[in-house]
């Protein structure tokens, strides 16, 4: 971050949002908007913003889906499975009606079955830890959307967020800090290690990790693997699943051959293009979590039972929301206190886009929503919509608070630490992110 | 691959088809950001004058990666509890048939859940989200309408087999037919509300289904 101030959410990247130009001798004969554009770009395409906030929602995401799998691992075959209730041939009817992508869909064999949950596990643990984080956010999604769109009957809430979520994250840079990319990037530049230029390491787990991922893909093309398209349905329209991920593959090749054999201006540009794509994405994600809230309080506000401030009452009372009916009964039980939860959860709701500008308002607010989501985990029993939610959040947290939350955590992790043993991740104090960025004084501390 | 360069540099360092790129690429994603975001809203948004000018253009879009809703307990929460209740025609080794009393599946969901910290999607959103297809597919007889009518109900057909084929064929019978009803009771308001209404259940009774192999999941048998 260029600033000590946390990072705002209105300085988020975004095409019509460049700041007023000020007074200054102009260089060239520029109008006002020129030079706004000009600013707006400089300010988009010098670094990918919000490093601290992307990686916690790297993490929170990653981790939300990582619990599910692991939860549910014991009924996985009769909610995913080619022989539960929703079988291979209903799904492929289903599917092949509203082009939906999921690798479940190659082939109806429990052996391949097994195999995509355990990648879609294996993938999700990974991108929790940072290790080859834009190599795993791929992967990623490809499970998230492989499982979800295999059963979208068995989904909720909690599960349409982490679908978004998980194709805005391939367009991020989510493992700037906190993630095993990052220490590894500060032990190689503690160690003196060149990061770009023919003397720079090989990387040979990326380059093995790379190949087999095209390798897969090539046999998967090969073979016809329904979904597989190039201009047909995929992420957007007219840009098949098949452009898509050979795109992201080849681009992974480029930046591994750019950063080693033209580290000069190729390397920039490219570096330039990563970095509008992070913003871009970062932007899709907090409007997102805007959209959601909007969305939930907007349609609220036109419920006769959240305008007569009974309405909090009912889900307490619903036999599949009230895994703990005494404390439901509880809180439902006086009139005042329910008046008061469900004005205040529209209040917050239809709110929250509008205190993004104002930082302390925010701030405050996203206490309460996360509040909010914690009592809903445990009173309506929705452990992982309210995670998913909360960790959605988590993208407006203000800076200071991730670093000082880190440094707390490397802290404690430190008096854990078997006295004498080497702190690696003291070593160069700071990430590259913020060591280039110039960030002074004292460096936070990073979670490894 | 994986290392992040961050340098700051000025743009106008660049050559000029460096510059040329980069003005490209940050045009191009700024109108794919915007018409993202704009069709995000306009789905979301209530249906309106340009969501209904534009609503296929918009679906196209949105369906089925992007599909959303945020419509949580909007615009009134559910008011009432539906329970799914289910029966069966059996017919044992001695050639007699008989019907099995109503077994409340969705009552099983809710003791599954209750005092869990961790419900499953099997537990909390497999019958209540089934009912739901099911019954928005049912006709004024209760029989599945539609393309995805027969769909549905083949799948609940399993899902109700897969939770009870094993209490049913226990004895050595076979299951011949199931029958569905859904018991919808309403949450009465609260006690200072001074609404009044009736709590008494309304039933809805589907007719009678034949069990086929088609209708066993793994794990389920009909005999």
């Amino acid at each position: 971050m260029t600033s000590p101030t946390p990072q705002q959410p209105h300085t988020a990247p975004g095409a019509t949002g460049a700041p007023a130009a000020t007074e200054e001798p102009p260089a060239y004969q520029e109008t006002r908007i020129e030079r706004a554009i000009g600013r707006g770009l400089a300010r988009v395409s010098a670094r990918a913003l919000a490093p601290y906030q992307t990686a916690v929602i790297r993490i929170g995401f990653a981790g939300t889906w990582l619990l599910f799998l692991l939860r549910e691992w014991p009924n996985r075959q009769e909610l995913y499975g080619p022989a539960g209730p929703f079988d291979f041939t209903m799904v492929r009817q289903l599917l092949t009606g509203n082009h939906g992508f999921s690798l479940l869909l190659w082939s109806g064999s429990g052996g391949w079955f097994e195999c995509v949950y355990l990648l879609a596990l294996a993938a999700a643990a990974l991108l929790m830890l940072g290790w080859r984080t834009r190599t795993m956010s791929v992967l990623f999604m490809v499970g998230v959307l492989s499982l979800q769109n295999r059963s979208v009957f068995v989904g909720d809430g909690g599960d349409n967020v982490l679908h978004l979520m998980s194709m805005y994250l391939v367009l991020t840079r989510c493992g700037q800090v906190w993630s095993l990319d990052a220490r590894r990037a500060r032990r190689a530049a503690a160690a003196g290690v060149p990061d770009r230029g023919p003397d720079s390491p090989r990387d040979l787990p990326g380059i093995v990790l790379w190949a087999v991922l095209g390798l897969a893909l090539a046999a998967a093309q090969v073979a016809g693997a329904p979904g597989l398209t190039w201009f047909g349905h995929g992420p957007f329209p007219h840009i098949g699943w098949s452009l898509a991920l050979w795109g992201l593959w080849a681009a992974h090749g480029l930046w591994w051959a750019v950063r080693r054999h033209a580290p000069g201006e190729p390397r920039t540009v490219l570096d330039t293009l990563t970095v509008l794509a992070h913003n871009a994405g970062l932007l899709v994600i907090m409007v997102e979590v805007c959209l959601v809230y909007a969305t939930a309080g907007w349609y609220k506000i036109q419920g006769s039972r959240w305008q007569d401030g009974t309405a909090v009452y009912y889900p307490l009372h619903l036999d599949y929301f009230s895994p703990w009916p005494g404390l439901s009964q509880l809180l439902g039980g006086t009139g005042l206190s329910v008046m008061l939860i469900t004005y205040g959860t529209v209040i917050v709701q239809v709110a929250f886009p509008f205190t993004v500008f104002n930082r302390r308002l925010k701030n405050a607010l996203l206490v309460v929503m996360v509040c909010e989501h914690l009592s809903i985990a445990f009173l309506l029993g929705l452990p992982f919509f309210s995670l998913a939610m909360i960790t959605a959040d988590l993208v407006f947290l203000p800076t200071n608070f991730l670093t000082w939350f880190g440094g707390r955590c490397s802290a404690l992790r430190r008096r854990f630490r078997p006295a004498g043993a080497p702190a690696p991740d003291r070593a160069a104090g700071r990430s590259p992110a913020e060591a280039a960025a110039g960030s002074g004084g004292d460096g936070p501390t990073l979670v490894g | 691959m994986q290392s992040y360069g961050d340098e700051s540099r000025p743009l106008s360092a660049l050559s000029l088809p460096s510059r040329i790129v980069i003005g490209t690429a940050a045009s191009g994603i700024a109108v794919a950001v915007l018409i993202h975001l704009a069709m995000m809203f306009l789905h979301v948004a209530p249906s309106n004058t340009l969501s209904r000018q534009q609503s296929a253009l918009i679906s196209d879009y949105v369906y089925p990666e992007y599909e959303q809703n945020w419509k949580l307990f909007a615009p009134n929460p559910l008011q009432q509890n539906t329970a799914v209740q289910v029966r069966a025609h059996l017919r044992d080794q001695d050639g007699t048939v008989r019907t099995t009393g109503w077994t409340d599946l969705s009552a099983r969901d809710g003791q599954a859940i209750l005092h869990n910290p961790l419900p499953s999607h099997t537990q909390q959103n497999q019958l209540r989200r089934g009912w739901e297809l099911l019954s928005g597919t049912l006709d004024a007889k209760n029989t599945p309408t539609g393309e995805r009518g027969g769909m549905f109900a083949r799948y609940f057909r399993r899902i109700v087999m897969l939770r009870m084929s094993g209490e049913w064929t226990r004895g050595g019978a076979r299951v011949e037919e199931i029958q569905l009803r859904a018991q919808t009771t309403a949450v009465l308001p609260p006690p200072w509300s001074g609404e009044k209404i009736s709590d008494r259940p309304v039933y809805r009774v589907l007719p009678w289904w034949r069990i086929t192999a088609g209708d066993l999941p793994e794990g389920a048998t009909n005999q």
